[in-house]
This record gives structure tokens, C-alpha cells and sequence, in this order.
């Protein structure tokens, strides 16, 4: 159990009951270039600006209870990113989406949200898959190119020094790709296996499949995010 | 030949800036080059509208937390005639960045270039800034010194607590306010605006035009004189005023006061909402600059307070809002204040952040209240290791005073105290610096003391003593005194360092000698000094407020090469001497300050603006506390 679950553990023992709303949102422009808790603050004082009834965790330092599936790093877009808000009371998923959006600075959207109760596990250990976009001129043939290799090493650091990794059995498929400078594939997510889309792409500048100005400008955006064993995966959005 | 228009801003020109991706990625924080925050305001670009860009020359993390941005950023928000826009110094790795790829520095709403703006306005909160100014005016494509200014150019001004003596900055600045943006900004932006509808173009006439509004400086019109290496006042242009006067806020209640503040997206500085309690303050120490400046005392009213404090924590979602002002301890209506607060807050789960307590019983119990469980630490400003030179400097605390609130608070189960003092005040002995230490050890034995007498096992005191170097500030009684030299300033530092050592309980530390002795020199400079600081930015100094930045050995070759000495900036001055900032008017009179001078040679304590009226002259404004 981590700390955030422990604290989940002891703030549910005091309410009894928590009650989830699951949101699906996007981000986009200039919210893309924040790090992941600045956007989780960025989504506490929302929350709190919308009125709603969080819940907080217990202890010296209450913070509203509010679980991402998945960081979001820097510069990276999405338009399928998962987050649950854990709400005092039962509360209209659909009224959480209206009140928050009139509250989020542009660039950040819930998109829609299903209500949860009681979910027996943390959103963050549902992950198991994502679809990534990568926009970059001539990105489309190095990136597809990847999938017909046998392994794919790039180097890693670990406790301090530099290691070989290889990521080929991170990435899952190709998906359809129209342009020569966009492409999109699936691959392994969340905290057992995860493909970090920066890693993919440094392992495309080592082996020179792809130049390093190139990839400097790429543009990456998350579509979407499942649950389960591939190939039997399903979205997040009924997973508990 | 210049031919376009003076000012007249012609919205085809406008060219949005675009950083690249990559650039983005490349930098630390790229989240402060971006803007998007909530509450920013974006105005559209327009010929119609005079367009202002609030400058502050420090990365966006600091500027963000500064209030009178926000505040400023509302007022001249305010009218439809008139716009604010945001710009920060980029930090070293994007200025370089920014440089390779010609960006030119942009503001965060329309990410227009800063040679596009009316007017940039800078906010000078210390003087250590100086070179990001040339940086940002520099990266937005703006002639750095104002007389090579054209037609076409914005008008380049500053504000804040440093345009006091903004001489060392003079080439620089078109213009400055003196005193309180709030009543002049908007005074300022209007004239501009009659300019630009007229379609005059004579910079110069505008610039007459601008100083004669009340509170506003045109440091071009007045040249500096000089003999044997000493200030003998100035030559002044026909039509400018001989003295400046400081314009003020006289009703604060009455101010459109920032309830929806900008809020950042990235992690700043002080990430909390701001309520400014009152301005001024009553206590009247002699070495603080603010103390002055900011007179007569004006207090916000309780209602007013507490209406803002809800709707601003509702506007921005943060969870803590700090209350603001030189000394919180003396608002008279402090505890409905916080009780009125507290109790919308506690269902709220936000939090009250309280800073410059004076500690005593009252100020335990509140601070109990408002943080409800957590003990955080208790700070004191003792300024000085003993009572002689406490009372020297009017500092109204005494060991005491100190003793026993600290006795209290160890009871209550706080363990964490800081000790705030200054190096080098007028008068000081090796007997007050040793003052210090033996300060820190009696607090020390005082805890142990305490745990005893009342059967309680000690924990673990944390001590610390902080000690800064006394700068002597225009406009206080002290503006003739001597600065302490690097070498001085070492030594006292090394004699508490000793005399702490074998206290593990106690921690010291102490501030950088070398930012702070340069400090002095801008401090009490003049203009002599705008080319030392155009070099020292030409050779690739900025953010010399960053110790790890500020290279000392460079700035002091070049105050050399310019023929100028430390000494010329950091020695006593006589009385009867003219002094650089004397064509400025702050309400405090020269007359007061010099019999406070007095005062302090004689160990006599001056009595609060409560007690009695000292008559320093700030009643001349009628406002406020002022009889």
C-alpha cells in the first residue's frame, strides 16, 4: 500500500463512504507545458473555485481527494486522460463537468464524467494500456518501423549510472496512420510496464532513424488510456 | 529619419511572438512562459486602447507573488481605454535561448513584443533588479537608454519602493511614480492616451507633459552637477518641478482592491491569495526604509477585510490566504479580523497565514487557532543583540518582552524559534554582536528551563539565528550614516559563527557580504552609476539579486574603471550635504529625520504613531492615522 492509498484507507474509515466522480478531459496549449503537480493543483483550485463537495483527507494537511490515472508529463497534450474527484456525497456527474469546466483556465476540459461508488481500487493501478499521437516531420516511417524489429535498445539511467533497456516489448501496434508526419501506436502504460513517449523517441535519434531537431519539435498527445490484460482491454471508464 | 507616428499604434503591425516547441522543452519551468493562467485578462489589440505592459524584472515564480502586480494589473485593467499586460525576466537558460533564436520578450496575454506597448511599466521592489531591467527592455527590442528613445518607442517607467533615489537608474527610465501606483497610473496612461489620439509626435513634449502630473519624475529633466567627486544637486529644465512629490492612496477601502488575482498554473513562490491589511506602520524603527516610505499608517476596515478575504479565497480556489502589511500584530482590529475569517475558513478547509507577529499571548492564541494542530515555528525581529542598541535603532522590544513570550510559547509546546538581527547598525560595538549569540544561548537554556520547571521531556530546540548586513536607506534617519565595509561585516559574522559553535541546538546563518555591500552602493547612488550598470549588463550580468549570479569581482573592476570608488557610495555623508534624492518629496521631512538621527546617537526611543505624533511631516497627506 503507498501513501496515497493509505491515506485514501484512512479517510474512507471516517466518511464511511466516498462517492467518485470519474471525468475523462483534454489539455491542450498552454496548460500542456505545466508538470504533473502543478496540473493537480491546477485541478484542486478549480474544484474548489466550482463549490463542490470534495472530500478531504484526513490529518494535518487536508487535501482534496482527487487521483489521476495516469502523470502527465511536460508538453505532453491529451484527449484522453482519466481523474477521479472523490465527493463528499452523491453528486450528478453531469453537474461536475458543467460546474468545473466553467471553472478550469482554457486549455483544460473535462470532456465527461460517470459516477462511482465505493471503487475498490485506486484509478492509478486500473492502467494498463495507452494510445499515443506523434506529430513530427517524416515521423510516420521510423515510428512503424519500430514494430517490425526485434528489440530496441536505448539507454536508461538507473540508481545513478546508464543501462541498456530493451523497449520493444512495451510497444503493442501501429495504429492507422493517413500522413507521413503523424502517427499513432499503442503501447504499455501505467506502474508495472510503461513506453514514456520521450523514451521512444530518444530511441529513435540513437539507433538514427529519426534526427534529434526533429524530434525536439515532435508534438505528443495522449489519446487514450484501458484497463485489463491486452488484448482483452476495455476503457477506464467502467473499471473499478 | 523616423517616420512613423508618435505612438500611434497600428494594430497590422501587431506579430504574435511563437516560441518553439522545442525551446519550451529545452528550459526549466517552461510553464512560466506560456501565461494561460486563470483570471489573466486579455485585452483586444487596438489603436483606441492604450496598451501597458507591467514588467517585473525577476522570474515569473517571484513577480507572480508580488501584490502590487496584481494590483496594478486591476487598476489599469480597468477602464475600456486602457489595457495591462504581464511580462518576467526569462530566466538565464531561456534569455540564452532567446538570444540563438531571436525571440524578442513577449507578454504572457497577447504575446506581443514589448516594442509594441504605449508604455512598459517596471516595478523596482529592490535594487538588485537593475540589470534585468536592461535584460527584459533589451530582449523586447527597446532602446535601453531613454535618449536614444524615438518617436515610435514605448515610454519606459518605474514604480514601486526604489524609485525613492532611482538615480543609479536615471538613463534608463523615461519616467518615474513616486508613491502609490494605484492614484497615478491611471493619470499617467490618460495623458498618453490624449497624446497618441492628437497624433502628436514630439517625445519630448510628452515627457514635459508627463512631469507635470503630480508624483511623476522625468529624471532627463534634471542634470546632476558635480564637484571633486561630490553631488552638488541638480540643473533643472524649465517647466519640470523642483521637488516631486510622493502621491498616495488617502482611502484604502476605497480602492478597487484585486478579488480575482491572476493564479498562476505552475508552483510559485507564496502560492496563496493576498489581503492587504493596512499601509505604513506606527512603529517607526530607524533603520527601515518601508517604515517611511509607506507613511501616514491607513488601515483597511474590518468589513471590508472581511468580505475581500472570502470572495478573493472563492475567486482564486487557494486553500491559504496571508495577510499582508508591515506588522500584522498592529492592526486594531486583528482578532474579530482573523475570528471573522477563521470561522469561514475552518468549514473550508483553507488556512490563514499570519506573518510579522509580534509575539506574545495574543499572538500564540491566534496562531494556535489558525493553524489549528501544526506548531510552525515563531519568528523575532530583535534587529540588535543588545538593549542600547535596540533602543539606538527604535526598535520597541525589549530582552524581556522576549523572554516571556518565549517562555509562553515553549509551554504551549513550540520548540522552532528564528531570530531575525542586523549586522552593522550605527553605533554598533563587538559587545552588541557578541549580543546576538548570548541572545540565542539564553533562549536556548531558556527552553531547557522551561521543560523542566514544568515536568515536560524536551524535544529537540530548533534555534536559528539569522543575521543581514545594515544598509543605510534614503529617507530614513540613518540615510548619512556609514556602511560597514565587506571586511567589518566578515569579521562580526565570524565572531558569532565562533561564539555558536559548540551550540548544536543552534543554527546561524547568514547572508552573502558581497550582494549585500553592492546593495549599498545602488542604494545611496546616483547617476554616475547608469553607465557602471549598462556595462555590467553588456558583460552578461543579470539577476544579480541570484548570489549564485552576482560576480563581484566584475562589478567592482568596472565601478573602477568608471573612476569610481566603494567609498564614494558607502561613506558617511555630512548633514548639511545635498544628496541625490533630494528633488524627491516622500512626506517625511528632512528636519524630523535628522533629530531622530539625534535620538538614536542619544539612545532615546521615539514614541508610535498611536502614542503620539512625532511630527515627521506625512500628516501633510490628512489621511489616515495622522492627527
Amino acid at each position: 500500500m503507498n501513501a496515497q492509498e493509505q491515506l485514501r484507507e484512512m479517510t474512507r474509515k471516517q466518511h464511511q463512504h466516498e462517492y467518485v466522480c470519474r471525468g475523462l478531459f483534454e489539455r491542450k496549449g498552454a496548460l500542456s507545458y505545466i508538470g504533473h503537480l502543478d496540473l493537480k493543483a491546477v485541478f484542486e483550485r478549480a474544484l474548489r473555485r466550482a463549490g463542490l463537495p470534495i472530500l478531504y483527507s484526513q490529518g494535518f494537511n487536508p487535501r482534496p481527494m482527487i487521483v489521476f490515472a495516469l502523470p502527465l508529463g511536460v508538453g505532453i497534450d491529451t484527449e484522453g486522460d482519466w481523474l477521479d474527484v472523490s465527493m463528499e456525497v452523491p453528486f450528478d456527474p453531469d453537474e461536475y463537468v458543467r460546474r468545473i469546466n466553467a471553472e478550469l483556465p482554457e486549455g483544460l476540459k473535462v470532456i465527461r464524467a460517470v459516477s462511482i461508488d465505493e471503487p475498490q481500487n485506486s484509478i492509478m493501478s486500473v492502467v494498463t494500456c495507452a494510445e499515443y499521437r506523434i506529430e513530427a516531420k517524416g515521423i510516420t516511417k521510423p515510428v512503424l518501423d519500430l514494430f517490425s524489429k526485434q528489440e530496441v535498445i536505448t539507454m536508461k539511467k538507473s540508481k545513478g549510472r546508464e543501462i541498456e533497456v530493451d523497449i520493444r516489448p512495451l510497444l503493442i501496434k501501429p495504429l492507422t496512420s493517413s500522413t507521413p508526419d503523424s502517427v499513432e501506436y499503442m503501447c504499455y502504460a501505467g506502474s508495472t510496464k510503461n513506453l514514456r513517449p520521450d523514451v521512444l523517441l530518444k530511441a529513435l535519434c540513437e539507433s538514427g532513424g529519426f534526427s534529434k531537431e526533429e524530434a525536439d519539435e515532435a508534438r505528443v498527445t495522449r489519446i487514450a488510456l484501458y484497463g485489463g490484460e491486452y488484448p482483452d482491454i476495455s476503457a477506464i471508464e467502467g473499471l473499478t | 529619419m523616423e517616420t512613423r507616428p508618435l505612438l500611434i499604434y497600428n494594430s497590422d503591425m501587431h506579430e504574435e511572438v511563437k516560441v518553439p516547441h522545442s525551446v519550451l522543452m529545452s528550459v526549466e519551468s517552461p510553464g512560466r512562459y506560456v501565461g494561460g493562467e486563470k483570471n489573466q485578462i486579455v485585452k483586444p489589440i487596438d489603436d483606441s486602447i492604450v496598451r501597458t505592459v507591467f514588467c517585473f524584472p525577476d522570474v515569473y515564480e517571484i513577480g507572480m507573488s508580488n501584490l502590487a502586480l496584481q494590483i496594478l494589473y486591476k487598476v489599469l485593467n480597468g477602464p475600456e481605454w486602457s489595457s495591462c499586460e504581464r511580462a518576467f525576466s526569462p530566466w538565464p537558460d531561456m534569455d540564452k535561448k532567446m538570444r540563438e533564436h531571436n525571440i524578442p520578450l513577449y507578454s504572457l496575454e497577447t504575446k506581443s513584443p514589448l516594442n509594441e506597448f504605449d508604455v512598459i511599466a517596471f516595478s523596482l521592489g529592490y535594487e538588485m533588479c537593475f540589470t534585468n531591467v536592461l535584460q527584459m527592455l533589451d530582449l523586447g527590442g527597446v532602446p535601453l537608454l531613454s535618449k536614444d528613445r524615438k518617436d515610435s518607442d514605448p515610454v519606459v517607467v518605474a514604480g514601486g519602493p526604489v524609485t525613492c533615489n532611482i538615480e543609479p537608474m536615471a538613463d534608463f527610465f523615461d519616467a518615474a511614480f513616486i508613491g502609490e501606483g494605484e492614484e497615478v497610473d491611471l493619470e499617467f496612461t490618460r495623458v498618453i492616451k490624449e497624446f497618441k489620439d492628437s497624433g502628436k509626435k514630439d517625445r519630448k513634449a510628452l515627457l514635459k507633459r508627463l512631469a507635470s502630473i503630480d508624483g511623476v519624475y522625468v529624471p532627463g529633466l534634471y542634470t546632476p552637477k558635480f564637484e571633486n567627486g561630490k553631488f552638488k544637486g541638480y540643473d533643472i529644465e524649465d517647466g519640470a518641478p523642483a521637488t516631486v512629490h510622493k502621491r498616495i492612496v488617502k482611502d484604502l477601502d476605497s480602492v478597487d482592491y484585486p478579488l480575482s488575482p491572476v493564479v498562476p498554473n505552475n508552483n510559485v513562490v507564496h502560492d496563496r491569495a493576498y489581503l492587504e491589511l493596512f499601509r505604513g506602520c506606527i512603529r517607526g524603527c530607524r533603520f527601515c526604509q518601508a517604515g517611511y516610505l509607506y507613511r501616514p499608517v491607513r488601515e483597511k476596515s474590518m468589513k471590508t477585510l472581511c468580505e475581500q478575504g472570502i470572495t478573493i479565497m472563492n475567486n482564486t480556489g487557494y486553500d491559504e490566504l496571508g495577510i499582508l502589511s508591515l506588522s500584522t500584530s498592529d492592526y486594531s482590529e486583528l482578532g474579530p479580523l482573523t475570528d471573522g475569517l477563521l470561522e469561514v475558513f475552518n468549514k473550508q478547509h483553507s488556512s490563514l497565514s499570519l506573518p510579522s507577529l509580534r509575539i506574545d499571548n495574543f499572538a500564540l492564541d491566534l496562531m494556535e487557532k489558525a493553524s489549528q494542530t501544526r506548531k510552525t515555528g515563531l519568528t523575532f525581529a530583535p534587529e540588535a543583540g543588545t538593549q542600547r542598541l535596540r533602543d539606538v535603532i527604535n526598535k520597541g522590544i525589549c530582552e524581556d518582552d522576549i523572554m516571556s513570550s518565549l517562555e509562553l510559547a515553549f509551554k504551549g509546546g513550540w520548540s522552532t524559534v528564528k531570530l531575525y538581527f542586523m549586522l552593522g547598525l550605527p553605533t554598533e560595538t563587538m559587545e552588541d554582536v557578541e549580543g546576538i549569540a548570548n541572545l540565542a544561548i539564553k533562549i536556548e537554556k531558556l527552553y531547557f528551563d522551561t521543560m523542566r520547571s514544568i515536568g515536560a521531556k524536551p524535544r529537540k530546540p530548533e534555534i536559528t539565528v539569522s543575521t543581514s548586513m545594515f544598509i543605510p536607506k534614503p529617507f530614513t534617519p540613518f540615510e548619512w550614516e556609514d556602511q560597514n565595509t565587506e571586511e567589518e561585516f566578515i569579521q562580526k559574522q565570524t565572531t558569532i559563527r565562533n561564539m555558536l559553535k559548540k551550540h548544536r541546538n543552534i543554527r546561524y546563518i547568514w547572508h552573502d557580504v558581497k550582494t549585500s555591500c553592492w546593495e549599498g552602493i545602488y542604494a545611496r547612488g546616483d547617476r554616475r552609476l547608469c553607465p557602471v550598470i549598462l556595462e555590467g549588463y553588456k558583460k552578461g550580468s543579470i539577476f544579480d539579486a541570484w548570489d549564485q549570479f552576482f560576480d563581484y569581482g566584475l562589478w567592482t573592476q568596472i565601478l573602477h574603471d568608471h573612476g569610481l570608488k566603494w567609498e564614494d557610495y558607502t561613506r558617511g555623508r555630512d548633514v548639511d550635504d545635498p544628496l541625490p534624492w533630494d528633488n524627491i518629496d516622500v512626506g517625511v521631512r528632512k528636519d524630523f529625520l535628522k533629530r531622530e538621527r539625534e535620538k538614536a546617537y542619544k539612545e532615546q526611543i521615539t514614541p508610535n504613531c498611536r502614542q503620539q505624533c512625532s511630527g515627521c511631516g506625512a500628516t501633510c497627506y490628512k489621511a489616515g492615522i495622522c492627527p
